[in-house]
């Protein structure tokens, strides 16, 4: 922890960056982030087990973007967001500087992208134990069951957004679901409609979603939505091979095509 | 308010004999802001569209929709009639009763009551449709012709004779192709060459073409009538505004052991070498990968030797970009060779040749002056073998297609070697003989009839070696099957005709599409022959698959006048059914965040970056841009659009909802 405020004094002190996005501890023992400014104020970084939130959706913030360069804590998720947003020009290399933090808890220097793309390669970069045990066993329901399990999931559901807003992935100035002309997903909650809208949003993410899991953690009525995504992560990993985020020239895997596609999902 | 009308087509009795047209007619004549319907035994004819253009005119319609077949013929007949009747032509919709209902079901009430539906919703559609204006694009008045080969002469010269610029490229030292390899012709035996320089000293002085040989296409941007093309000039290594062509340099060349290319490996050349003595241009290039110079890094005995100074050792490739308005394909082919033969021994025996070989063996400027005399010796055959079908129509080679050229080809390569060899033997083992074309049976017939070839229908299993003849083993399948043995002193395989090489890479770069052989593709196999799918690329030749001389130069003129009547007009004019990125007011200007996922998938590289700057020059957005002269209007960038900021003129997103409301919403 010492090194990481120690790093991020002096990217401010040089004006390598204007702010730093970091952690810090906020009331009753949770964290919240924090964007410094002013290098005496880095004393409040914190990082621990706790800091687990996807600090990547605010790089893409005009909020944030207004400050100038970007130092950025992060962790694997959020390494990877990062490389997503730049392969899909959402941010540019030459704004951002990465304060890796290492699975053990250790402080990365990263040169450049190219350095951080070597560190990523060599990590482990498919589903979260835990969620990859919740989707192995939703797996084993049968259809009828599944769609049951969803439903119930889904009516809870109060639109208000919440997965969509704490995803960097979802970065439209206009969300489809606010396009009203025409309507095609509804406003109002209903169980149809909060079904159209949690396929879309995992269809938006397919072959992107990098599996922090954030969407899920933000719900504040507890659908597991992150799973859908998830889901796709192993659809996108056993169709095409490819995870997303590992670097940052890469086209998507639903407009691209390659000879050695599998393609039994064709029927 | 809007006031529509309904066109419901008999077609004759293709829709009438299963949908209750009369009762169509009248239902939907019901349905609110409907200010008419009718029906009409055939709608597309003079009568039928008198009666459309009279009703949008007596009801004061603001659209209509004709209920009829398939809008892949009549839309624009329709769309025609209502323009002359002063109705925007986009206000005109077709309901397809014909393929989607009539042709599909049976005769009865459910049948009746989908065509209702189908109008029904096209109705609720033309309602929101807007009146689009065509859009125009200019035309560059220049032509590119890639490949100089007969069927790349003649599209340049056809397209120069109408007045216009063209461009031609040869990725060759010299223009000529295979047809300048050729000893004679069939089905008329005059020798190739003197047809053919004639026409290569004609592109070279024509005003309105320039040659670049030993030149290829590096990359190709832009749509038809606008495309930008690169040009890799690769270095010649000599002046040409200097050279004389004397051919001082390619007699002094220390290095001449490598095998030459017009000869088919059968003689040598030096490392600095015109292809042959009527090469066009007549100026030598200096082949790097033999020079001694380049290898080894002195010798210049060209240098010396050259009376006019003209050799660059350092001259660098040049890259040319030009523009131009349209482009005809003309690479052709190759044939194949040695390694894809095992069993016929090729490759192996040097008595086992192909037919190109065969061919510069009997012409009278090859490495034998014309005389057909056996590689491995030098001596006269006096039994030989002609293996037609060597690859072609074999799926077990994976070539199931006809060469088409072979037949006739290994009948002259007969007559010729007879011609020479009197007492000499030729034997054709064949499959079927394909003589189609003007004289070109009566030839087949003079080879077996005047110059007695001996015609074996069967093919051949293998060919060995023994003694220093070649066994031949067959089958004649017109004696029941019997097995058939061959002494021969030479055989010569009639091998397959493929795609030329780097056919694929060329197909990439210009975005044309190709078959499975690697041969160009036809925009439509029976009425588009000559068009590529890609607007404004024309085919000539032996590219889009194996063709003789005739064939080649007929495709090569039909395409010269493709470009002819493109550059006949000084605008284009294009559907405007195409995708537009939205735009709104500063500071949004649009909701396209710039992930450029679009760009990706779009088939026809139509997809812009357009950059949006405040006062100091500096870019604050960067969106999505349609190039509307290259979308085709195919929808693909509107299906994978996140934030729905792509929509398709004609087809938009609120019309598509519009249509499945309209269906979902009991009428």
């Amino acid at each position: 922890m010492h090194n990481l405020i120690l790093k991020a004094k002096e990217l401010l002190e040089n004006k390598i960056v204007s702010v730093i996005i970091g952690f810090e501890t906020g009331s009753s023992g949770k964290v919240r982030p924090v964007f410094i400014t002013d290098s005496n104020k880095a004393d409040s970084l914190i990082f621990d087990e706790r800091c687990i939130q996807n600090l990547a959706v605010y790089l893409t913030k005009k909020e944030v973007k207004q400050f100038g360069k970007m130092g950025i804590v992060a962790t694997l998720p959020i390494m990877r967001s990062i490389m997503v947003l730049i392969s899909e020009q959402q941010l540019s290399p030459e704004n951002v500087v990465v304060l890796g933090i290492s699975g053990d808890g250790e402080v990365l220097d990263f040169a450049d992208i190219t350095v951080m793309q070597h560190y990523i390669e060599k990590c482990e970069l498919g589903n979260p134990a835990k969620e990859q045990d919740m989707l192995a066993t939703l797996n084993r329901l049968n259809m009828q069951e599944k769609f049951e399990f969803w439903q119930k999931e889904f009516s809870k559901c109060i639109k208000c957004y919440a997965c969509r807003q704490s995803c960097p992935m979802c970065y439209c100035t206009r969300c489809a679901v606010e396009c009203n002309q025409p309507q095609w997903i509804p406003v109002q909650s209903n169980n149809l409609g909060n079904m159209e809208w949690h396929i879309l949003r995992a269809m938006h993410l397919a072959g992107r979603c990098i599996s922090c899991g954030e969407c899920g953690r933000a719900c504040p009525v507890g659908i597991p939505c992150h799973l859908l995504t998830m889901h796709l992560v192993d659809q996108a990993q056993s169709y095409f091979g490819v995870y997303a985020g590992i670097s940052d020239k890469m086209s998507s895997v639903l407009s691209t095509y390659a000879p050695n596609d599998k393609e039994s999902f064709i029927i | 308010m809007a006031r529509i009308g309904v066109f419901i087509c008999h077609c004759g009795e293709n829709i009438s004999a299963t949908v209750d047209c009369g009762r169509v007619a009248e239902t939907i004549g019901k349905l609110k802001h409907v200010a008419y319907s009718t029906e009409y035994k055939y709608m597309c004819s003079d009568p039928g569209q008198t009666l459309i253009k009279d009703a949008i005119k007596e009801y004061k319609l603001t659209g209509i929709v004709v209920s009829a077949c398939s809008p892949r013929m009549h839309e624009p007949t329709f769309r025609k009639a209502a323009a002359e009747a002063g109705l925007n032509p986009y206000l005109c919709e077709m309901a397809n009763l014909r393929e989607h209902c009539s042709w599909v079901h049976e005769k009865n009430d459910m049948t009746t009551e989908k065509a209702i539906d189908i109008v029904r919703i096209l109705v609720e559609k033309v309602k929101i449709n807007n009146a689009l204006l065509p859009i125009k694009v200019p035309v560059t008045k220049t032509a590119l012709v890639i490949g100089g080969g007969i069927a790349g002469i003649q599209s340049a010269l056809d397209i120069a004779n109408t007045g216009h610029k063209v461009i031609l490229v040869e990725r060759s030292p010299s223009i000529g192709g295979h047809m300048s390899q050729l000893s004679e012709t069939f089905p008329t035996l005059d020798c190739s060459q003197c047809i053919l320089t004639p026409r290569m000293v004609e592109v070279a002085q024509h005003p309105n073409i320039t040659l670049y040989t030993y030149s290829e296409v590096e990359s190709l941007d832009g749509f038809i009538g606008n495309f930008t093309v690169k040009i890799r000039k690769k270095a010649r290594s000599i002046d040409e505004k200097d050279c004389t062509g004397c051919g001082l340099c390619t007699t002094k060349c220390p290095q001449k052991k490598i095998p030459n290319e017009f000869e088919e490996g059968m003689g040598f050349r030096p490392a600095i070498y015109t292809p042959f003595p009527q090469a066009v241009p007549n100026k030598p290039v200096i082949d790097r990968e033999h020079c001694t110079y380049y290898i080894k890094g002195k010798c210049k005995v060209c240098e010396i030797v050259c009376p006019t100074k003209a050799i660059r050792f350092d001259q660098p490739d040049q890259i040319l970009e030009i523009q131009i308005g349209a482009i005809v394909i003309a690479t052709g082919f190759d044939i194949k060779r040695t390694d894809f033969f095992p069993e016929y021994g090729f490759g192996k025996y040097k008595d086992v040749i192909d037919g190109l070989q065969f061919e510069r063996l009997a012409s009278a400027s090859g490495p034998t002056g014309g005389a057909i005399l056996r590689p491995s010796d030098g001596v006269v055959p006096k039994n030989i073998v002609f293996v037609a079908c060597a690859g072609s129509r074999d799926p077990a080679k994976g070539i199931a297609y006809c060469s088409k050229i072979c037949c006739m080809y290994t009948a002259k390569h007969a007559m010729l070697y007879k011609h020479k060899v009197h007492e000499g033997k030729a034997h054709v083992f064949y499959m079927d003989i394909r003589s189609a074309g003007k004289n070109y049976d009566e030839f087949v017939r003079r080879a077996i009839e005047e110059d007695y070839v001996n015609y074996i229908r069967g093919r051949v299993s293998t060919i060995y070696e023994c003694d220093g003849k070649l066994i031949v083993k067959g089958v004649d399948t017109l004696l029941g099957a019997q097995p058939l043995e061959i002494v021969a002193d030479m055989v010569v395989l009639a091998t397959a005709g493929v795609a030329n090489s780097g056919a694929e890479e060329l197909a990439q770069k210009l975005h044309v599409s190709y078959d499975s052989h690697k041969f160009f593709a036809e925009a439509h196999p029976k009425l588009k022959p000559v068009e590529t799918n890609t607007a404004g690329i024309f085919l000539a030749g032996a590219c889009q698959n194996p063709k003789d001389i005739p064939d080649s130069v007929s495709q090569a003129s039909g395409a010269a006048v493709k470009v002819a009547a493109l550059f006949s007009q000084n605008e284009l004019t294009r559907e405007p059914l195409v995708a537009f990125v939205n735009r709104c007011s500063p500071p949004l200007y649009s909701t396209c965040v710039g992930c450029f996922l679009c760009q990706s998938v779009c088939p026809y590289q139509a997809i812009e970056r357009e950059e949006f700057k405040n006062r100091d020059g500096k870019t604050i957005k960067t969106v999505a841009k349609i190039n509307e002269g290259l979308c085709q209007g195919c929808g693909t960038c509107v299906a994978l659009c996140r934030s729905k900021s792509i929509d398709l003129h004609g087809y938009t997103n609120n019309q598509m909802y519009t249509e499945v409301m309209a269906l979902l919403n009991v009428y």
